[in-house]
């Protein structure tokens, strides 16, 4: 039988995980849970065990990249068929990861994207935000040629092959986004996406925000660019 | 015949009021088209993480803005005080390179500090792998 893991990076997120992780076995329920805790200052570890997850902290905060990277090692090691990763603040609806997991699992994509703005999708994004989204998606469809509408998502399926790239110096350990995509493409890895339930949570703050944005578009654009032009990955 | 006296405003003025020649414009546009596609290059062959490239890519339009405009370079002459273009130049210059050098240090105070942490971490893992199991786990 196929074995899945959800990973959930997280950072100060005690007053959301145990809602989440009680979603995830809700929805979700055939599959491991494993929270990377990115050396919360508060009891995110404490609660996530709590709810069930297997923790795994980091000694000191590394970023959002270096969380997932942690957790696609996790996979890797225990032999996992898939892994679906899921935002710690509540945004990603549970309901979706069998959704996700089964083009894998068929062996038809490599990489699942869920999607906020595919057709069917009632998420709605505004602002700076969007723009910076469209500008990626623009991007990415102008140097792959895939559709994608959505790029910028964190709520993503994985096939085996694809942690592998992931868990190598390829992955960023900042943000990685839309320039991954990019690389997968150039790589022959196959993409698709799904439209995903998302809540629209304004009072969290985004990773995101002040000269950071500035900063974000500046080195995704980057990444997405130099991603587009690097040789391929061995064997590849 | 005594030689005639100028005080020092006129010769900051003669100074300042130098243009630039075609030689050193060409030569400042390629050095920043070099810098620009070097810094490119790096960060394709994944030599040089792509956080590292925004000052670096500043620096490169800074020289071919200079290059380009040479009035900014004069009007940033007269703003520093500076009596020459190329005192500014150097004089931002060095600036640069001392930006450059506290932010290393930060960062390799950071990693030192990281590496502590890893190395205590890993050492009492170690320890707590090496300890003989308690009395009661031990099947008679």
């Amino acid at each position: 039988m196929a074995r899945g893991l959800v990973v959930i990076p997280a950072f100060d997120e005690a007053d959301n995980i145990a809602e989440v992780l009680r979603q995830t076995r809700e929805r979700a329920g055939e599959f491991d849970v494993v929270v990377i805790d990115d050396a919360s200052r508060d009891a995110t570890s404490e609660v996530a065990r709590a709810g069930g997850a297997t923790v795994v902290r980091h000694p000191f905060n590394m970023g959002y990249g270096a969380a997932l990277q942690t957790g696609y090692r996790h996979a890797l090691h225990h032999g996992y068929d898939v892994v679906v990763q899921l935002d710690a603040d509540g945004q990603h609806d549970p309901a979706s990861v069998s959704e996700l997991a089964a083009p894998i699992l068929a062996g038809e994509l490599d990489v699942v994207l869920g999607s906020r703005f595919h057709p069917g999708s009632t998420y709605r994004m505004q602002g700076l935000r969007r723009i910076g989204s469209r500008w990626f998606s623009t991007l990415v469809r102008w140097l792959t040629g895939l559709r994608i509408s959505d790029p910028t998502t964190g709520y993503q399926a994985l096939a085996p092959d694809v942690l592998r790239v992931y868990t190598s110096d390829a992955f960023p350990t900042d943000y990685p986004d839309a320039d991954m995509t990019v690389l997968l493409h150039r790589n022959r890895y196959r993409i698709g996406e799904i439209a995903v339930t998302m809540r629209e949570r304004p009072e969290v703050p985004s990773m995101h925000h002040g000269i950071g944005v500035v900063y974000y578009v500046y080195k995704m654009t980057l990444a997405i660019f130099m991603n587009a032009i690097r040789p391929r990955l061995p064997g590849r | 015949m005594e030689p005639a006296s100028l005080d020092a405003a006129t010769i900051k003025a003669i100074l300042q009021g130098q243009s630039i020649t075609l030689s050193t414009r060409v030569v400042a546009i390629v050095a920043a088209g070099l810098l620009f596609g070097g810094v490119l290059e790096c960060v394709r062959r994944r030599k040089l993480l792509e956080e590292f490239t925004p000052i670096w890519m500043t620096c490169a339009l800074g020289i071919l803005a200079l290059a380009i405009s040479f009035d900014v370079l004069i009007w940033l002459t007269d703003l520093v005080g500076a009596w020459t273009p190329s005192s500014t130049v150097f004089f931002f210059g060095l600036a640069f390179l001392m930006a450059i050098s506290l932010g290393y240090a930060i960062r390799l105070s950071t990693l030192s500090s990281q590496v502590k942490i890893l190395a205590q971490e890993l050492a009492l893992m170690q320890a707590e792998r090496a300890q003989p199991r308690p009395r009661s786990d031990v099947h008679p």
